[in-house]
């Protein structure tokens, strides 16, 4: 072995060491999406979904260029008010904020522990969705971010990441 | 008694801003009987309405105010109306009876009071108190505009005060103001 190269390789070593725990780290401080459905009837299907929310960035940095303009540009007027919303209730303390309760179903949406979260029971189905916060607030400022499509253009661009 | 001051000084300063700083939420509840029986509940801190208030840009809402044509006010001059019963002495000043409908209209403790009964079929009451200070925030904009985040701000430094109560015979409808962030 060069002389030398032991130290090179080290480094490498460090460097991929503080990649992944610089990644760890922002996997643990976003949080996790939880998704669960539960169907009711006997054998309907069930699916559970765990997913890290850094995810959902990386998730709208790789889908296509094209759909993912065409969402920015719908929702761009409501970005500011969902940032804004969801770092403010980032900061309210934990509780109810919307509860309907009806013969047929019961819907609930929580604020819990720096998520938002949303519980479903109607006869067919439980639905349990938890989104962290941070996330939303994360999306939001990354649509937020992208330009706006020229008129004519955005339909005559190759499909592809966003950046 | 230097010391005593301070301490009392340091006191009321520390509760003033404890106060100024309290989470103030504005509760909604919707009983509804009969066949469509349902009861939703809504708890929104003020201090959300605050933020995303002035981060909506429609057209009719913009940095928290929203456009009111005068066509909307047919002809009437609310301004005027609510300067004439702001400056009025506390009392009742306007009530209307008729065989349907009994309609109050006063001012009380600094409170716009609106109370209406519907005595047909539907059997409905309807109360409303609205703080004047919310009133004077709402219309501090201008001339054809509603500043809503004003109010909202305006609300946040109210006490606990029930703004809005709907009964008839098959549903109930509270809107209210206090620190608790659950209704029950």
């Amino acid at each position: 072995m060069p002389a030398g190269a032991g130290t090179v390789a080290g480094g490498v070593g460090v460097l991929v060491l503080g990649a992944a725990l610089a990644g760890g780290a922002l996997v643990y401080d976003m949080g996790s999406i939880w998704i669960s459905v539960r169907a009711k009837q006997t054998g309907g299907e069930s699916i559970r979904l765990v997913v890290p929310a850094a995810a959902g960035p990386v998730a709208l940095w790789l889908a296509p260029k094209k759909h993912v303009r065409e969402a920015a540009k719908e929702a761009r007027p409501w970005l500011p008010a969902i940032k804004a919303a969801a770092e403010e209730l980032r900061n309210c303390p934990d509780g109810p904020l919307v509860e309907v309760t009806n013969p047929h179903e019961k819907v609930h949406i929580t604020k819990q522990g720096g998520a938002l979260v949303i519980d479903v029971d109607d006869p067919n189905e439980t639905v349990h969705v938890s989104v962290p916060l941070k996330m939303v607030g994360v999306i939001a400022a990354q649509l937020e971010a992208m330009p706006e499509p020229e008129r004519g253009k955005a339909a005559s661009e190759p499909e592809g990441s966003v950046l | 008694m230097k010391r005593s001051l301070l301490t009392l000084t340091a006191i009321l300063l520390t509760a003033t801003w404890a106060l100024a700083t309290e989470n103030r939420w504005l509760h909604v509840k919707v009983e509804e009987g009969g066949e469509k029986a349902e009861i939703v509940r809504i708890n929104l801190p003020l201090s959300l309405a605050e933020k995303v208030l002035p981060a909506i840009h429609t057209k009719e809402l913009h940095e928290g105010r929203v456009k009111v044509s005068e066509a909307k006010f047919n002809d009437v001059d609310l301004r005027a109306i609510l300067d004439a019963l702001r400056t009025a002495p506390e009392n009742e000043f306007i009530t209307v009876e008729s065989a349907h409908e009994n309609v109050r209209v006063a001012k009380s403790a600094g409170n716009l009071l609106v109370k209406v009964r519907d005595g047909k079929e539907k059997a409905e009451n309807v109360e409303v108190t609205i703080p004047f200070t919310v009133v004077d925030a709402l219309l501090s904009g201008g001339k054809d505009e509603l500043d809503v985040l004003a109010a909202v701000r305006a609300l946040g430094a109210i006490g606990d005060t029930v703004l809005v109560t709907v009964n008839d015979k098959n549903s109930k409808v509270r809107i209210w103001v206090d620190s608790r962030n659950t209704i029950d």
